[in-house]
């Protein structure tokens, strides 16, 4: 299971409660907003992903320890 | 919860100033040679960077490192002590150090990783601005390193903490603490260390940047909160680069001499502990609640109640739950999850908020305050996509699992996660959380204006301004700069047969030498020599400079305290 799957089932668990009414669409509508202002950076992690070699890179990124 | 202790307790603060030296991770992508590419690709990098003074040892610097016989690690590790002079010893902790002439800041290299150090700012919203200017600054110099080079050698720049093989590079915050209150941290009173360390700790899920993986011989874990947690390993010392503390002892006020005795006199904590940021909310996280925390440690309010049992077990337990279930005991026995440890330290900043005790102290503590209290509470209710705009590792955590749900085949020990931890980072156009400012998903706390402002102006309320202007007029007025440090710089000037002559200014009051106080005599003065004679004189007025920074919390306007008035 995802941890945000964990998250949003907490969050369902504790809507459910004393929530006015439309409060659970608000969330959706956030949520659904936020979605869409995240897919921004499904394109550039789309791009990284495609046609490289990711253990190659992640091995050209050794560092020396520093402070 | 627990009674506050105020004996002992001095009734002096000073203005909680704070600095910043953060090291990047930097590459070539495409290489892989043993010991990494980091030393070509900072070189290339601080190269793009211009600054003073112009002299640089470089070519020493290229033939002891190649030699081999420079030290890599030890205690007295001192990055941001050395001037930038040109003698013959080699640091490989404090290479090609120059200062801008335009924000008062200052790049170099350390242990082959560009550093980046901030100007001295008061609020923690300037800090946020004149940390996303100085990333500003980088991106200019990453992308003319760049220009010229071939598509499959392109440097990368990584705003993290740790290459996820084990090696990790520091994300340093520096704070203007009262001497009494640095010797009562690390050697008078155990329990102020103990319940600096725990906040430490129990911050992390405000300003942790996560990361995949577990490193340094810690049980694996699929995301952790902080990308430092693996590598803190002590509670208290002086080193930086092994056996890493969470509080760190470095005693280096950069504020001319310590002070002769005076309790009053500052010392500067050197804070190794946050994880580098992105997210504006981290960012400002790192700095005002700390500022809060010290101002509260500095007037002997110290609650001991909230003090972690093992804050190095709690800070493992914590960054390897990302579900913020984890707890760990308190010396009462009482187990807290790090948001509970969080929220108690925060009501008891709000009780002292209430009666004024940090005015004076901490710019704009109210909406510190506020914005902690937000967020604490968008964790508390597990809104996690409420809380992401504003927190690194939310954020990184929503990009990776987005990416893991369209792609079933990842887990979270696939190479591709990793590089989407890194990709997140990535200072380059490639960077995920650039992608997510310019889409609007990233809350932006502070105006795009400031940042502007920052990446070209040095803050006005510290000697930060002088140092700039100083360093602007030595230019124009083709004064040589021999060296520069936080605390002085020294001219080289010319003299009527060409025979040069060495004048230092001190810069030791942190606080001293603002626009405010400078500016007319910067004005007034067209030659040199007079601007250098004026100054002096504005400095020689200012022989107890911390008789006129310290703050009584408790009145309503800036009180001259006298040093006899702390026991």
């Amino acid at each position: 299971m995802r941890f945000l799957q964990r998250f949003n089932e907490q969050l369902h668990g504790q809507g459910s409660g004393d929530d006015g009414p439309g409060s659970s669409d608000l969330l959706q509508q956030a949520r659904s907003q936020g979605d869409s202002l995240l897919a921004a950076g499904d394109q550039a992690i789309q791009r990284a992903l495609a046609g490289s070699n990711s253990e190659a890179f992640l091995r050209a990124g050794r560092q020396q320890g520093g402070q | 919860m627990g009674k506050t202790s105020t004996t002992s307790a001095s009734p002096i603060s000073l203005p909680k100033l704070c600095g910043a030296d953060i090291e990047l991770g930097n590459f070539i992508a495409g290489m892989e040679q043993a010991g990494g590419t980091g030393r070509d690709a900072s070189r290339a990098l601080l190269a793009e960077i211009e600054g003073l003074p112009k002299h640089q040892s470089s070519y020493l610097d290229d033939w002891w490192s190649k030699a081999s016989i420079a030290p890599q690690t030890g205690a007295a590790s001192y990055a941001g002590s050395c001037a930038t002079t040109s003698d013959w010893t080699y640091n490989p902790q404090d290479v090609s150090r120059r200062f801008l002439a335009g924000n008062a800041s200052s790049a170099y290299i350390d242990l082959d990783h560009v550093e980046l150090c901030l100007p001295e700012v008061l609020s923690a919203f300037d800090h946020v601005a004149a940390w996303h200017a100085m990333l500003r600054i980088m991106r200019g110099a990453l992308d003319s390193a760049n220009a010229g080079r071939p598509a499959d050698r392109q440097i990368h720049v990584l705003v993290n903490n740790s290459d996820g093989q084990g090696n990790s590079y520091g994300s340093h915050i520096n704070f203007m603490i009262g001497r009494r209150a640095f010797d009562n941290i690390f050697w008078r009173k155990a329990h102020y260390l103990q319940f600096l360390a725990s906040f430490q700790v129990s911050s992390i899920l405000l300003t942790g940047q996560g990361k995949a993986g577990a490193e340094n011989g810690r049980p694996s874990a699929p995301y952790q909160i902080s990308q430092r947690a693996d590598f803190f390993e002590t509670l208290q010392g002086l080193q930086t680069t092994y056996n890493r503390p969470i509080v760190n002892a470095r005693d280096e006020a950069l504020c001319g001499l310590h002070g002769g005795g005076d309790p009053l006199a500052p010392a500067r904590l050197h804070v190794i502990f946050f994880d580098s940021a992105l997210a504006q909310g981290s960012c400002l996280f790192r700095v005002g609640p700390m500022q809060l925390i010290l101002a509260l440690l500095e007037q002997g309010l110290v609650n001991s109640r909230l003090i972690l049992d093992d804050p190095l077990i709690a800070l493992r337990n914590f960054s390897a739950d990302p579900t913020l279930k984890a707890t760990a005991e308190l010396i009462a026995g009482e187990r807290f999850t790090a948001l509970e440890l969080q929220s108690a330290y925060l009501e008891e900043v709000k009780r002292h908020a209430a009666r004024g005790v940090f005015e004076g102290v901490v710019p704009r503590a109210e909406e510190i305050i506020a914005l902690w209290e937000d967020t604490l509470g968008k964790l508390a209710a597990s809104d996690l996509m409420a809380a992401a705009p504003r927190l690194d590792w939310v954020m990184k955590l929503l990009a990776i699992e987005r990416t893991m749900d369209e792609r079933p085949e990842l887990d979270w020990d696939s190479a591709e996660v990793k590089v989407i931890d890194h990709l997140y980072s990535s200072l380059g156009g490639d960077g995920l959380y650039w992608a997510y400012q310019a889409s609007g998903f990233a809350e932006q706390i502070v105006p795009p204006e400031r940042i502007a402002h920052f990446t070209a102006n040095p803050p006005a309320d510290t000697r930060a301004w002088t140092r700039a202007m100083l360093l602007r007029r030595a230019s124009s007025d083709n004064v040589d700069v021999e060296s520069v440090d936080w605390d002085r710089i020294t001219f080289k000037i010319r003299g009527r047969y060409a025979w040069p002559s060495y004048r230092t200014l001190d810069l030791a009051n942190p606080l001293g030498f603002t626009q405010a106080e400078a500016q007319s005599i910067f004005d007034e003065c067209a030659d040199f020599g007079e601007l250098l004679d004026a100054l002096e004189s504005h400095s020689a007025g200012d022989a107890l400079p911390l008789d006129s920074i310290a703050v009584n919390p408790g009145k309503r306007r800036r009180s001259y305290a006298l040093s006899s008035a702390v026991q």
